[in-house]
């Protein structure tokens, strides 16, 4: 800290190709011999290890600057190589430039007047086209491939033969082919003239494509390629080091070879003996060459492996890096703690320490602590003093006399104490309340102590989970945890703007035994538990003679002013529809209802907590919190709760009565199967016979486990602990009372009841065919009396594919979220409110098209209208006069530009009040005084300047990504009309792919079609597409007459809409003749040649052709939706579809974006995209901000046509190159950007995290502006 | 209906396009405090924009319904694709 060395920040990153020249320039050493060490173990002079590039034991001397290993930083050397080669990240540009180039003169192969209109193009400034320069290099590229003789010298172009990894061929007139060595290839890319090259996308300052091929190879110091010495003293090298001595050896025998004359072809193949050894120091994954192995016989690392990857220098050890002042342990729970607090063993509070520095204000407590050393716990480890030495106290013999030298300046690193501020992070941290700032407590034994309620935003449980706790060691970075990431202010997810944070489980329970009707309390348990949660305060008047109700008790910490009303949980279950049971909470007074976890549950918005954070701040609802959860905490550890085997007891009435709905059951499977033989079962559209089976015993059975769980729920009483627990929604759900007492149910394996295995039977315990459903897999016992040996076997079937969906859905959403984070976290909201990429690209002109931040909302909306509405009308004067519609109009002509549309329309519903409700409007102060306060809440949600909106908006939708089905199908009613739903989806969908695996269209009619089902089936013929193949019944071949007949079926002619001379005029035969015959249904072929062979493949081709339709469409159906006739179809063409007659081109769909694109343009892309998104999570259950859906179509949609997000699309196409190296193709992405010139500006995130900046988002982005001096 | 009737614009998922007048062109971007390839884009094959009959570096003004907001605007600058 003393010795503050200059500070510079990375400005910019250029990137550039190495020039031989500069090779030799920067080099120190030419190193030509292939040992390494002497006999006496020194390295020697010339070789790999030769002192003067670096050293790496402590006490020797580097040979060029003199510096010990610790301050040398390493000089590079090179080889000469005898012979030059290729360099293999580089053989693509190589290629290219060798077809685009003349092989004489070395001009680009294009005429001078075109060459210059390109030229023109690129030179012009402006708006044409943002990805000019590749589009006009790609152009160029294209045209000149096409050229046959160079427009500039007349000679003819020959054709390149590129054999990967480094063979070049070119075929000469004779079509022989001529191997163009590296030597050769050099040479003709040292006639390409600069211009040329500015042509084609290259910077020949940086670049020159002659440098492409190596004729030095720079040798890197020591220090990249430190030998590690063994205990035994066996040296080993790094691999590296083992390449460049095979390059070496090489080298000097082709050298050898040349000079003694040994004939071309056999130095021929030691050159690319050399070329093989070269590439493989670059790149040892090289496909089509045989990888280089160690000794041992592990593939070598080389330089290719050292970048790339998981593990690589860009992910592993640049965007990631291991920290100090760390510490992991498992975690467990202690309800003790206030939700903001962490608990940490003294054995890692007195490992992790925070710097302080030496004040008058705090000296006297820090040389006490300086006393107590590193032994005792307030203590401290080391002490810095102001000139920079560290004196570490564990070896300190004295430390009174150090206690006694403490003066201001010092600065103590002292241990982690109670009320220090520290990060706590679980794995996988898939949104920001994975990282949350925790207060500390120092507590005995081993494990990190965490409140139970704050275990949903980390996801974590105590089956062994462990966490990691980080200890910022900066004022500024403890002011930042504490401002932005305690645990209070991360209450409200972003995700869907409810609470994240609240009771759970045993609190839950807890909450309804407190607040139900019947709870009565004494006054000293009253006064006692309200202490325990730590109330202070006057005592309310008992409810009762002398008794508390519980809700009192409850009612306690509620602000005393406020008013909510909701349904509860156990009402809902409960089926229970009268107000009065509703929770209703008025002034601070909970009057009825109880509390469950619709009320105070995590996870769950419009919570009392979540109106609490909403209206009183974070504060009030963290203490808010503290004290419910510590007073029902109190309160169901004097009451007792437990579960157990007797709560699973059933009523002797019950069990027969699951027993008789379960054999009913099994005889109407029986009775289907009955009907199915006599074929009487009812036809469902596009489903065989057997699939209509299936169905129905699988809803006979499915009903069978329901119902029988319904008689559980029923027969057992109010008060069973189980029956509390679901309907409070502390744990577990009636599904799982009914497998525990009644029935386990169907087992299933790919959505399907259990049926392979043997031929025709699951298992051979049962004859072939069974009809007992017992036999494939249905469980009719329960997890109370235990399974038998064969449920169990089958429920172990349906579990196994349990965990393995669990498994492969793990990795795929969090690729996906990774894609997304990469795609979007450059993104960030800009002071004027628009978000806008690192190159100030617009994405949005404004967040959300509302400006408000998700997590600042109400449950999505900016302003709660309703509740301010009611508020007001609570404290309205009733004789004031009301508001009329007029007034309200007035309001909002004023208030326009600070509201939005929405909201105006939201205010208007509440403030105007039709005369025939019955209800009274407010008066003209309260309906101004709500519009006034609406403004100020709505301006007040508005995102903050510099907030990462990208990243929370991948995070929003990636994390819900884990707690998808991978299910894939559902069936939608049609054969073939099974959607691709879930995980695989939404996988889809950010891809942007061009084919969505189940495409399907809705299409919407006329007014003439859509009134009848005669009318959608005229329009469905027309769509469906029809082959001569669908209507055909059989293929005659007539030898009498020389011709092939086709006999059509037709029924199948009616119900396709098609004709014999409807395909009479589609088939083509030439040479011969089509006659259509009506009455037999026939179209004969004549034919000229009738052998074999053409007659089949003109029987191939017939049946083949379109007769009419639109291609893709493969299966419609008609059905009915909301009063009028519409048509799903299973395979999609928009464009095609909607210039069909009878078609509505204002409201047909498809699920294909790409169509959509291209039918109706980016705008309606966006509009379908969103949709889908939104339709694929909400079928899942899935709440996610609509928001964060916007910004990510937006994003994809922002260039005029759909990008993927991934490397493909977005994250492949950022400016930074860091960036870009960092996601997914390393390698290849640094060499083009060597070839290109490009510039790393280093104005994202990425970038800034890998070179060490601060990152331009958030609390990062603030900079100080300075007029200067004039 | 005949080939030449449909038009892309009618159609549910689009919401209306117009061009903006080059006069406005510069307020919007002072608005904003961008350049006009700051702003999004939208290709000259996009069926909307040949409907307008809009040229490359025209900026066509989106009036979109919007879920949060009622109805917001967008911008999109004509680009040759």
């Amino acid at each position: 800290m003393a010795v503050e060395e200059a500070v510079k920040t990375v400005g910019k990153i250029g990137f550039d190709v190495f020039s031989p020249s500069e090779i030799r320039k920067y080099s120190t050493v030419e190193v030509t011999v292939p040992e390494t060490y002497d006999e006496d173990g020194m390295p020697v002079q010339g070789g790999l290890m030769d002192n003067r590039l670096g050293v790496l034991e402590p006490g020797q001397k580097c040979g060029t600057c003199g510096n010990t290993s610790a301050r040398c930083p390493g000089h590079f050397g090179h080889i000469e190589l005898a012979e030059p080669v290729m360099h293999v990240a580089f053989v693509d540009i190589i290629h290219e430039l060798l077809v685009t180039t003349c092989r004489s003169c070395g001009r680009v192969l294009m005429p001078q007047d075109e060459i210059n209109v390109y030229q023109q193009k690129l030179s012009e400034q402006g708006y044409t086209n943002p990805n000019l320069l590749e589009r006009v290099s790609k152009e160029i590229i294209a045209k000149t491939k096409k050229a046959k003789i160079c427009p500039h010298c007349g000679k003819r172009k020959l054709e390149i033969e590129f054999t990967k990894p480094h063979l070049f061929h070119e075929i000469n007139e004779e079509g022989g082919a001529i191997r163009l060595l590296p030597a050769a290839i050099r040479e003709r890319l040292e006639r390409v003239i600069d211009s040329d090259l500015r042509l084609l996308g290259y910077d020949p300052q940086g670049a020159r494509p002659e440098w492409l091929i190596l004729q030095v190879l720079p040798v890197p110091p020591v220090s990249v390629r430190p030998s590690i010495t063994l205990e035994t003293g066996i040296r080993s090298e790094d691999d590296l080091t083992h390449k460049l001595v095979d390059i070496l050896r090489v080298n000097q025998r082709v050298r050898e070879s040349k000079d003694s004359g040994t004939p071309p072809l056999i130095v021929q193949d030691l050159v690319d003996l050399l070329q093989y050894h070269v590439t493989t120091y670059f790149d040892n994954e090289v496909s089509g060459i045989p990888q280089a192995h160690h000794r041992s016989g592990r593939p070598l690392k080389t330089l290719s492996q050292r970048l790339k990857g998981k593990e690589g220098r860009f992910r592993g050890s640049l965007s990631g890096k291991r920290v100090d002042f760390s510490s992991r342990t498992v975690i467990s729970p202690d309800p003790s703690l206030d939700i903001s607090e962490v608990g940490v063993p003294y054995d890692v509070a007195m490992k992790l320490t925070v710097p302080e520095r030496v004040t008058p204000w705090n000296i006297d407590f820090l040389k006490k602590l300086v006393i107590n050393g590193p032994g005792i716990h307030p203590g401290v480890n080391y002490v810095v003093r102001p000139d920079g030495v560290k004196i570490r106290l564990e070896f300190a013999s004295d430390r009174e006399s150090i206690s006694q030298a403490l003066a201001p300046g010092y600065i103590v690193e002292r241990h982690l104490v109670d009320g220090d501020i520290v990060l706590f992070n679980r794995q996988p941290s898939l949104h920001r309340m994975s990282i949350m700032a925790h207060y500390v407590k120092v507590l005995p034994y081993r494990t990190f102590r965490l409140h139970p309620a704050v275990c949903p935003p980390y996801n974590a449980d105590f089956d062994g989970d462990e966490m990691n706790l980080h200890v910022p060691q900066s004022e500024e970075a403890r002011s930042e945890a504490m401002m932005l990431m305690r645990v209070q202010d991360q209450i409200i997810s972003p995700r869907y703007g409810g609470p994240i944070i609240g009771a759970i489980r045993d609190f839950l329970t807890a909450a309804f035994l407190l607040t139900k009707v019947e709870t009565k309390i004494g006054k000293e348990s009253f006064a006692n538990l309200a202490y325990a949660a730590g109330y202070v305060g006057e005592l309310p008047e008992p409810e009762f003679k002398d008794s508390y109700s519980g809700r009192q008790l409850f009612s306690l910490f509620l602000p005393k002013d406020f008013n909510y009303r909701l349904t509860s949980k156990w009402s809902k279950a409960k089926g229970v529809k009268s107000d009065k049971d509703d929770v209703l909470v008025k002034g601070g007074e909970l009057l009825s209802g109880v509390i469950d976890k619709a009320s105070i549950g995590a996870e769950e918005p419009d919570t009392i907590l979540h109106r609490v954070a909403k209206d009183y701040g974070t504060d009030v609802a963290r203490s808010f919190l503290n004290s419910i959860l510590r007073l029902l905490r109190a309160y169901v550890s004097s009451v007792g709760f437990s579960y157990g085997f007797d709560d699973l007891e059933l009523t002797e009435a019950g069990r027969k009565e699951i027993d008789e709905i379960i054999r009913k059951a099994y005889t109407n499977v029986e009775d289907l199967f009955k009907k199915y033989e006599k074929g009487e079962l009812d036809v469902m559209k596009g489903l065989r016979p057997e699939q209509v089976l299936e169905q129905r015993i699988m809803t006979e059975l499915s009903h069978a486990r329901e119902f029988s769980g319904r008689v559980v729920e029923r027969s057992l009483p109010d008060t069973n602990s189980g029956i509390i627990m679901a309907k409070t929604g502390a744990r577990g759900s009636s599904l799982n009372l009914g497998q525990m007492m009644a029935s386990v149910g169907q087992q299933s394996v790919r959505g399907k009841r259990i049926n392979r295995g043997y031929y025709h039977r699951a298992l051979p315990h049962f004859p072939q065919k069974d009809r007992n459903p017992d036999a494939y897999g249905f469980v009719k016992s329960n997890y109370r009396d235990g399974l038998n040996p064969i449920e169990f076997f089958f429920h172990a079937m349906g579990g196994r594919e349990g965990l393995v969906d669990t498994a492969v859905r793990t990795q795929q959403s969090g690729y996906m979220q990774r894609r997304l984070v990469n795609a979007m976290e450059h993104l960030r909201v800009e002071y004027d409110l628009t978000v806008r990429d690192p190159q100030g690209a617009i994405i949005q002109f404004l967040y959300g098209e509302d400006g408000v931040d998700p997590s600042k909302s109400d449950h999505g909306k900016a302003v709660n209208v309703e509740r301010l509405a009611d508020s007001a009308a609570l404290l309205d004067d009733p004789k004031a006069p009301r508001v009329t519609a007029k007034d309200v109009d007035t309001l909002f002509n004023e208030f326009q530009a600070r509201l939005n549309p929405k909201l105006i329309e939201e205010l208007r519903e509440v403030l105007v009040v039709d005369s025939k409700s019955g209800k009274e409007p407010l008066s003209k102060r309260a309906a101004r005084s709500v519009v006034e306060k609406a403004t100020e809440l709505y301006h007040a949600s508005f995102v903050e300047p510099g907030e990462a909106m990208g990243v929370v908006g991948a995070q929003s939708i990636g994390e819900p990504g884990t707690q998808m089905t991978l299910r894939t199908f559902h069936f939608a009613g049609v054969k073939e009309r099974d959607v691709t739903l879930g995980l695989p989806r939404l996988i889809e969908l950010v891809d942007a792919r061009k084919q969505p695996s189940t495409p399907t269209m809705d299409i919407y009619l006329d007014e003439n079609h859509r009134t009848t089902r005669a009318g959608a089936l005229e329009v469905a013929k027309e769509v469906l597409f029809t082959k001569v193949y669908d209507l055909v019944q059989q293929v005659k071949r007539d030898y009498a007459n020389n011709s092939v007949v086709l006999v059509f079926d037709p029924a199948k002619l009616e119900e396709r809409g098609a004709t014999v001379d409807d395909v009479a005029a589609v088939i083509r035969a030439p040479k011969g003749k089509v006659i259509p015959d009506a009455k037999s249904n026939t179209v004969t072929v004549m034919m000229e040649n009738l052998d074999d062979a053409a007659v089949v493949s003109a029987r191939e081709k017939f049946l083949n052709t379109r007769v009419k339709g639109i291609p893709g469409i493969t299966s419609v159906s008609v059905i009915t939706k909301e009063g009028e006739w519409m048509i799903q179809t299973a395979g999609s063409n928009l464009q095609k579809v909607l210039k069909v007659n009878g078609v509505d081109q204002t409201r047909t769909t498809t699920n294909n974006i790409y169509e959509v694109n291209m039918a109706l343009g980016v705008e309606a892309a966006r509009t379908a995209l969103v949709r889908e998104i939104i339709s694929t999570l909400e079928e899942q259950g899935l709440e996610v901000d609509i928001r964060h859906i916007l910004l990510v179509a937006d994003l994809m949609t922002s260039k005029g046509f759909m990008q993927q997000i991934g490397r493909h699309g977005i994250a492949g196409s950022k400016t930074s190159v860091l960036a870009r190296a960092a996601f997914e193709i390393t390698v290849p992405t640094l060499a083009e950007a060597a070839a290109t010139g490009e510039v790393e500006e280093l104005k994202g995130v990425t970038e800034n995290v890998i070179v060490g900046s601060t990152i331009p988002v958030g609390t990062g982005m603030v900079d100080i502006y300075m007029k200067g001096g004039s | 209906m005949s080939e030449e009737e449909f038009r892309a614009s009618r159609h549910l998922f689009v919401p209306k396009h117009e061009i903006v007048p080059p006069d406005e062109v510069q307020a919007l971007l002072t608005k904003y405090n961008a350049s006009l390839d700051q702003l999004p884009y939208i290709l000259t094959t996009d069926p909307n924009v040949s409907e307008l009959g809009a040229k490359p570096g025209d900026v066509i003004k989106i009036t979109r319904k919007s879920e949060t907001a009622g109805v917001t605007y967008y911008y999109r600058l004509v680009v040759e694709g």
